[in-house]
């Protein structure tokens, strides 16, 4: 047991027992799939056609507003790329289902159904619709536990959307599903009401993702530190269906930035390496002329 | 003697279907309630089938129960060795005992099973503690006791597992 917290040997037994254990989760979750199912079936034709009248009505709404994202996407890419930045927004994702929870109810870790076979890897960040929900801690062959952000031991980097003030998000001790922001001084704005998003700090979430709502803000003049609740985004306790992100090639876009970009550089500069670039080069592209398109 | 290793698979059977009741999701509130299932079924089968059911299995079993839960690889092996031993120690008197001595004695055990492994888990830092809530699932487990102790008497006699 000591082996196993301390050392890194019995990983391996893990994964192996890994195989034998996946046919009980299926099985285990057969109850929640058949309530599903049955869902699925009895309904009736009117609820359908409502739903499906809402539905798209949504997704006109999401298209909208995904084609303002994407033109946006687009030219901050360009924009961070000019400045040789490390991050861009990009981003593939991998739907996954989650299938169990852990039984212990002072741990908050959720079982999904994607694994090393699905190249799940350590670290990688979970989100749903709504926001950020957390990281994988363990991969089995077809499953991975997932510890949430509303755990106790997890801490979330954040900052508020709205002035960039970045903060700690420790999973509370003491209410069930919420975050609780950790050193910050009395001077700090934040405000309930404020929307908190993944700061990048820590190279394990991506950047910019929301995570939380500020609660309420208490200010006690005799404590060094203020105490703020947030409420994360995500639906921790309802969510079924979740996205595995992987953002691998958030770095390599460092050092080769999208293709357009190298030919809109070559074109304003026709000897400018791209990557990496030298101050003069810097200033060269950062020049009013050359952002301007 | 050839009917000694007879109806393995009712224990296996009664062991796994302890496995499906301990990790299947529930809401939040009865999650602290949840009955210790692998331990009751140890402990009947200890209890019954002492020769055949002993502190190995109950190791087997225990690691069993770490990966299923994603625990610590070893957390609910030790918790479950230690129950199995006591139980060895105790089982004849545990047989006479009525329905309610039983119940009472399950308190006991199942609330020593839930303490190591939350005393483990407290030491390598895996949980804070917090209060003495955790052993509600001891009271649930000795509330379901005479029930499953029925009726796994019931499967054992009706398939002859001895």
């Amino acid at each position: 047991m000591f082996v196993d917290n301390r050392f890194d040997y019995l990983n391996k037994v893990r994964y192996g027992l890994g195989f034998v254990t996946t046919p009980v989760y299926w099985l285990a979750d057969t109850p929640t799939r058949i309530s599903f199912w049955i869902d699925d079936v009895l309904v009736s034709r009117t609820d359908l056609v409502e739903e499906n009248e809402s539905l798209r009505e949504q997704l006109l709404l999401s298209r909208r507003q995904l084609q303002l994202l994407e033109s946006l996407a687009s030219e901050n890419n360009r924009l961070r790329a000019l400045r040789a930045s490390t991050r861009a927004v990009k981003g593939e994702v991998l739907p996954a289902e989650i299938i169990n929870i852990s039984p212990d109810p002072y741990s908050k870790r959720v079982l999904i159904d994607k694994g090393a076979n699905e190249g799940v890897f350590v670290g990688q960040a979970l989100l749903d619709a709504n926001g950020l929900m957390g990281q994988v801690e363990e991969v089995l062959p077809y499953t991975s536990w997932v510890l949430l952000i509303t755990d106790s031991h997890h801490v979330t980097p954040v900052q508020v959307n709205r002035n960039g003030e970045r903060a700690l998000a420790r999973g509370s001790r003491t209410a069930n599903s919420e975050l609780e922001l950790e050193f910050v001084t009395q001077t700090q704005d934040f405000v309930a009401g404020d929307l908190l998003v993944s700061s990048g700090m820590g190279q394990v979430y991506p950047k910019d993702y929301p995570v939380a709502e500020v609660l309420s803000v208490y200010v006690d003049p005799g404590q060094p530190y203020v105490t703020i609740k947030a409420k994360p985004l995500a639906r921790i306790d309802s969510s079924r269906n979740v996205l595995l992100v992987f953002n691998e090639d958030e770095r390599n876009v460092a050092i080769e930035p999208p293709d357009d970009v190298v030919e809109q550089l070559n074109g304003i500069n026709p000897d400018a390496t791209v990557s990496p670039l030298s101050p003069e080069q810097q200033f060269s592209v950062t020049d009013p002329n050359a952002t301007a398109q | 003697m050839q009917s000694r290793a007879q109806g393995i698979w009712v224990i296996l059977l009664t062991f796994f279907i302890a496995y499906l009741l301990a990790i299947v999701p529930l809401p939040e509130w009865a999650m602290s309630f949840r009955p210790e299932w692998v331990p009751l079924v140890l402990i009947y089968w200890v209890m019954a089938l002492p020769y055949r059911v002993g502190i190995g299995s109950a190791w087997v079993a225990g690691l069993m129960l770490d990966t299923l839960e994603g625990s610590m690889l070893g957390l609910n092996a030790l918790a479950l060795v230690a129950l199995a031993y006591i139980t060895l120690s105790i089982h004849k008197r545990l047989r006479m005992f009525s329905a309610f001595q039983q119940s009472a004695l399950i308190v006991a055990l199942v609330g020593l099973n839930l303490m190591i492994c939350h005393w483990l888990q407290i030491v390598v830092g895996q949980t804070v503690s917090s209060s003495l809530f955790f052993l509600a699932a001891a009271v649930t487990s000795a509330a379901i006791w005479p029930l499953l102790f029925r009726t796994l008497r019931q499967l054992r006699r009706s398939f002859r597992v001895r």
